[in-house]
């Protein structure tokens, strides 16, 4: 662990995350979140979901991106993504090599992400790291990203480039995935600040266990996608997701 | 018990559909009811825990399938070590699958583990759909772990995995349903997004997917179809 990691996934860092509330807001809308015990829930439903799926994707962007030196820590399920990981043994591929794999990592988040507006957001939230991370940890990895990355893959090659290994980026990752709406909902419920922070520490075990989880996995949340697409017709909306 | 099934539909004579396969071991049977359309026929109580099925279908270019089942699935604990029952169904699809069988019911205590995985060729067409009950009527759910991936000429389209039930970790009040419905189609009308109470579709290239979740079933599967219905284009 360095302070790298704490960099990543500190709320501070201006990759635009602050303007996301990751369905939180539409779920206060919805009367699904209104106090501390139904936040834990939702943190918890998006942190097994979205979350898992992040830490997933993050991690494998990390591996791909570290010139093979953490390659094997996260076994990512070569059945996946043949473009990608047909040479899991290859140490340190060329960079049009890693272009494509990144390319063929972000296909994989686009199949996780079905909903136009949580792709939408997952993007804004990429480029806006993109962004911070080139000029904080300057490499010519970054240009083997797509455009406008998913989010993940951002924090993948941010989390690469900074010397970090796939587990932080996938740590960074479960983490910002509850931290995020834990905050926004404090904002939009005029919360107690120290209750959730407390109930945000509370979920520290169940991140860790997302956070060391094997593979891409794919847990999708009906229920988040709703909530996405009905807010992002809201013309009312405080938060950009 | 291990059941294999498996399918091949081609393109006969004057267009028409032919299954030059059509075979089954286990708790399954397998019945041609029409042209291009077979029903699986459980032949045993089930599934229970530690079942393993697999279903392999093949719909070459210009052959149309249609899967259909006789009746719903109850799946059942195990008796010993709490073991799921597995369903896999792989399917190569060129022409044209319509794959639409009855509910799986997962009472009490039981474990369903459901995977479809779909490779289309480039017009490959792929309808889809599940219905999901969690627990018979006056009994506890029982828990379903349901996987979709589906693959267009090697790019990935969608890949969900939705786990309902006592033990799923993003299965939590107020939003635990007992009743989930999903239908996934591609290859032939694209349609935007669309919501509803408790329902939503969203588009995927050349389709959608519909989803819907809730208490009771009937519902559900009408929210479900009130999404895909030819004549509501609502956005």
């Amino acid at each position: 662990m360095t302070a790298a990691l704490l960099t990543l996934a500190d709320s501070r860092l201006p990759a635009g995350g602050h303007t996301h509330s990751g369905g939180v807001e539409q779920a206060i809308a919805a009367g699904v979140v209104h106090d501390p015990a139904t936040l834990t829930a939702f943190l918890r439903r998006r942190l097994h979901t979205a979350g898992a799926v992040a830490a997933g994707l993050a991690a494998a962007a990390t591996a791909l991106s570290s010139s093979g030196r953490h390659r094997g820590q996260v076994p990512f399920p070569v059945a996946l993504s043949p473009a990608s990981c047909s040479s899991g043994e290859s140490p340190a591929p060329a960079s049009s090599e890693l272009v494509a794999a990144l390319l063929s990592l972000d296909a994989e988040a686009d199949a996780r992400t079905p909903s136009p507006a949580l792709r939408a957001a997952s993007r804004q939230q990429g480029r806006g790291l993109v962004r911070v991370g080139r000029r904080a940890w300057p490499s010519p990895v970054w240009d083997a990203l797509p455009e406008r990355p998913h989010s993940p893959l951002a924090l993948g090659v941010a989390a690469a480039v900074a010397g970090l290994t796939p587990r932080d980026a996938a740590a960074a990752a479960a983490y910002l995935s509850v931290s995020g709406p834990a905050t926004a909902a404090q904002r939009l419920l005029a919360m107690d600040p120290l209750a959730v922070a407390a109930l945000t520490a509370r979920l520290a075990p169940e991140i860790d266990e997302v956070a060391t989880a094997d593979g891409v996995p794919a847990a999708a949340d009906p229920l988040l996608d709703l909530l996405a697409e009905v807010h992002a017709a809201r013309k009312d909306r405080f938060f950009a997701s | 018990m291990r059941t294999l099934v498996e399918v091949v539909a081609c393109r006969g004579p004057g267009g028409r559909t032919v299954l030059p396969v059509v075979r089954a071991g286990g708790q399954y049977a397998v019945r041609r009811t029409g042209p291009g359309t077979v029903h699986l026929v459980a032949t045993a109580f089930g599934p229970l825990g530690g079942d393993d099925v697999t279903v392999r279908l093949v719909v070459e270019e210009g052959a149309r399938l249609c899967v259909r089942s006789v009746a719903a699935a109850v799946a059942l604990p195990s008796r010993g070590a709490a073991r799921p029952s597995v369903q896999r169904i792989r399917a190569t699809v060129a022409g044209e699958l319509d794959l639409a069988p009855e509910p799986t019911v997962v009472a009490a205590r039981a474990r369903h583990v459901a995977e479809l995985e779909a490779e289309l060729g480039p017009d490959g067409v792929l309808t889809a759909a599940e219905q999901v009950l969690l627990g018979r009527r006056g009994e506890e759910p029982g828990r379903w772990t349901g996987t979709t991936r589906v693959v267009r000429a090697g790019r990935p389209l969608l890949h969900t995995t939705v786990d309902l039930g006592p033990g799923a970790p993003a299965w939590l009040p107020p939003v635990a349903p007992r009743a989930y419905a999903s239908t996934v189609h591609t290859g032939s009308d694209e349609r935007p997004v669309a919501t509803g109470e408790d329902a939503v579709r969203l588009p995927l290239p050349g389709g959608w997917t519909a989803t819907a979740w809730g208490t009771e079933l009937h519902r559900v599967a009408g929210a479900v179809a009130g999404l895909t219905a030819p004549e509501r284009e609502t956005a």
